[in-house]
């Protein structure tokens, strides 16, 4: 299937998600599945089933999903700055005595690791990534309006569903919109420097804002114009759930739990 | 004489109260009927557009679809018979999927979901788009999108079809498609009204032409009749047909018959040139 690859980081997952092989499996199931996992990655809290969960996303991501190893990796690569950060927090102590099995002496204070310290961190990171990969396992092969219908199913309240819907698509316009004036800036020299790009900038956000509102008026007429009558209802289709799926995801989970109960 | 299905009658409109943009149109539209509204921009086209679906209400006037007067109470019944395909379809889309976005209509007319279902894969083969059934609307081509925002309408069964210069910003091979569909509805009974600037396209496509000038309709009948009339194409700063243009040249030089016969588009043109020939 073509389409127009965005290289921003949400859009890419999104376009991504539309491209997947597994889409055409039930929302539902997918969701409630990777839900699952997440929280019993959560709740197992150790190494080896993190590892697990680990490998068992990517490999279906990419083997079953058919999105590429090397984007697959720079997804997950959003969250590593932030899980490596909270890692080396984690790991090291900041103390008045030297203590621990390392430590750097800071004239005034000493910050201080351990072997123990290090593991935990290191484990901690593993839970970390095996919750995400379970996150991924499902906004990679489900596409957002999707995973609102099935919010929408589980009675989350419709404001909030709605709101997604509408904010959801609003995006990709006021991105497109605003793309094109930072073009049409760029082509006229708007961000020569520093300061004409700081006024450059500021002009564009204020033209957004007023774009949005007008767009915003806009939308609703045409809204209006067929029928709107307060409450946003969208045809779904009904997505098939193979049997294969639920097996082998069933026994998938059921070694899990057993493969845990062993090695706690 | 056909049947009445659209009445106006002296309607008036003012987005604020210094700046009149209808000013006093009467109408009456026939079942059937092709309708090109030409008129520089700003002359109230679009705004003229709203009024008939009910989104702008008029400041005085009235308008009435089959002996009905459309009013608070009666506005929703009356919408489902009139639709709009809007000129900016990036407007007009609002669903995550062109399956969704196209079961919105017939989703809010409360149709059960059998209905639905059909009628929206009628209109996703009308438009030739059924293939693009799941995809996310930001991810559609111009010419896609102006197919989804058609098939929109058309899964509203309307019995009249508005579109606000549905030409505008498509490339030649998208608005040759566009303008078979159009035939095609046309065919199938359904009465058009449509808005252009591309004179040579109204004057092929309707049978009627409507110029807005200022908020009032300046001229209003046959395109011959329009495009003859010198002074109300000066006052609108419109063009005229070029097809019209070069059989009047040729019948002052003697090679075309003199106003008796004007062919509506290039292979009526070439088919009495070969006739001709022929003799």
């Amino acid at each position: 299937m073509h389409m127009h690859h965005h290289n921003t980081g949400g859009i890419a997952i999104d376009s991504y998600a539309c491209n997947s092989r597994l889409r055409h499996i039930s929302a539902g199931f997918k969701a409630g599945f990777s839900m699952l996992l997440l929280l019993f990655c959560i709740f197992a809290d150790h190494p080896v089933i993190s590892v697990l969960l680990i490998l068992f996303a990517a490999s279906v991501t990419v083997f079953l999903g058919g999105i590429p190893l090397h984007d697959y990796l720079s997804v997950l690569g959003i969250p590593v700055f932030f899980v490596l950060l909270g890692g080396i927090a984690i790991a090291v102590d900041l103390s008045l005595q030297p203590t621990g099995d390392f430590y750097l002496n800071l004239f005034f204070c000493y910050l201080c690791v351990t072997y123990a310290g290090i593991l935990k961190a290191f484990f901690l990171m593993l839970k970390v990534f095996g919750a995400v990969s379970c996150m991924f396992l499902m906004t990679l092969s489900t596409p957002s309006h999707e995973l609102f219908s099935v919010l929408h199913k589980i009675h989350c309240p419709s404001l909030f569903t709605e709101l997604m819907h509408m904010i959801y698509r609003y995006i990709f316009i006021l991105l497109e919109v605003q793309h094109n004036m930072q073009i049409s800036a760029e082509a006229r020299l708007g961000f020569c420097d520093f300061r004409t790009s700081c006024y450059s900038f500021g002009q564009i956000a204020a033209n957004l804002f007023i774009v949005a509102l007008k767009k915003a008026n806009a939308y609703y007429d045409a809204m209006e114009a067929r029928c709107y009558d307060g409450t946003l209802c969208f045809l779904e289709e009904k997505k098939k759930l193979p049997l294969p799926y639920i097996i082998s995801s069933g026994t998938f989970f059921l070694f899990l739990v057993v493969l845990w109960l062993f090695i706690r | 004489m056909k049947e009445s299905i659209l009445e106006v009658k002296n309607l008036h409109f003012a987005y604020d109260e210094h700046h009149t943009v209808l000013d006093g149109i009467s109408l009456s539209v026939f079942a059937g009927e092709r309708i090109a509204i030409l008129g520089s921009n700003g002359a109230g086209k679009s705004t003229f557009f709203l009024n008939l679906n009910g989104v702008l209400t008029p400041a005085e006037g009235e308008i009435s679809y089959r002996g009905t007067k459309i009013t608070r109470k009666t506005l929703k019944k009356l919408r489902q018979h009139i639709g709009i395909v809007f000129q900016d379809a990036d407007n007009q889309i609002i669903a995550s999927s062109v399956l969704a976005e196209v079961s919105f209509g017939p989703m809010n007319l409360k149709l059960p979901r059998s209905e639905v279902e059909e009628r929206v894969n009628t209109a996703l083969n009308y438009m030739n788009i059924s293939q693009f059934k799941d995809r996310p609307p930001h991810y559609l081509s111009g010419g896609e999108k102006k197919r989804v925002s058609i098939a929109d309408i058309i899964a509203m069964k309307s019995e009249i079809i508005i579109f606000d210069e549905p030409t505008a910003s498509l490339d030649p091979l998208n608005a040759a498609m566009l303008e078979e569909v159009l035939e095609k509805l046309s065919r199938e009974g359904k009465t058009l009204l449509l808005s252009t600037h591309d004179v040579d396209f109204a004057y092929r496509f309707a049978d009627r032409i409507l110029v807005f000038d200022n908020g009032r309709i300046l001229a209003d009948g046959t395109p011959l009749e329009v495009f003859k009339n010198i002074s109300v194409l000066k006052q609108a700063n419109l063009k005229r047909s070029l097809l019209l243009d070069v059989c009047e040249d040729l019948a002052a030089h003697g090679l075309f018959p003199k106003g008796s016969f004007y062919p509506r588009d290039f292979s009526e043109f070439h088919t009495y040139l070969a006739q001709r020939n022929s003799f």
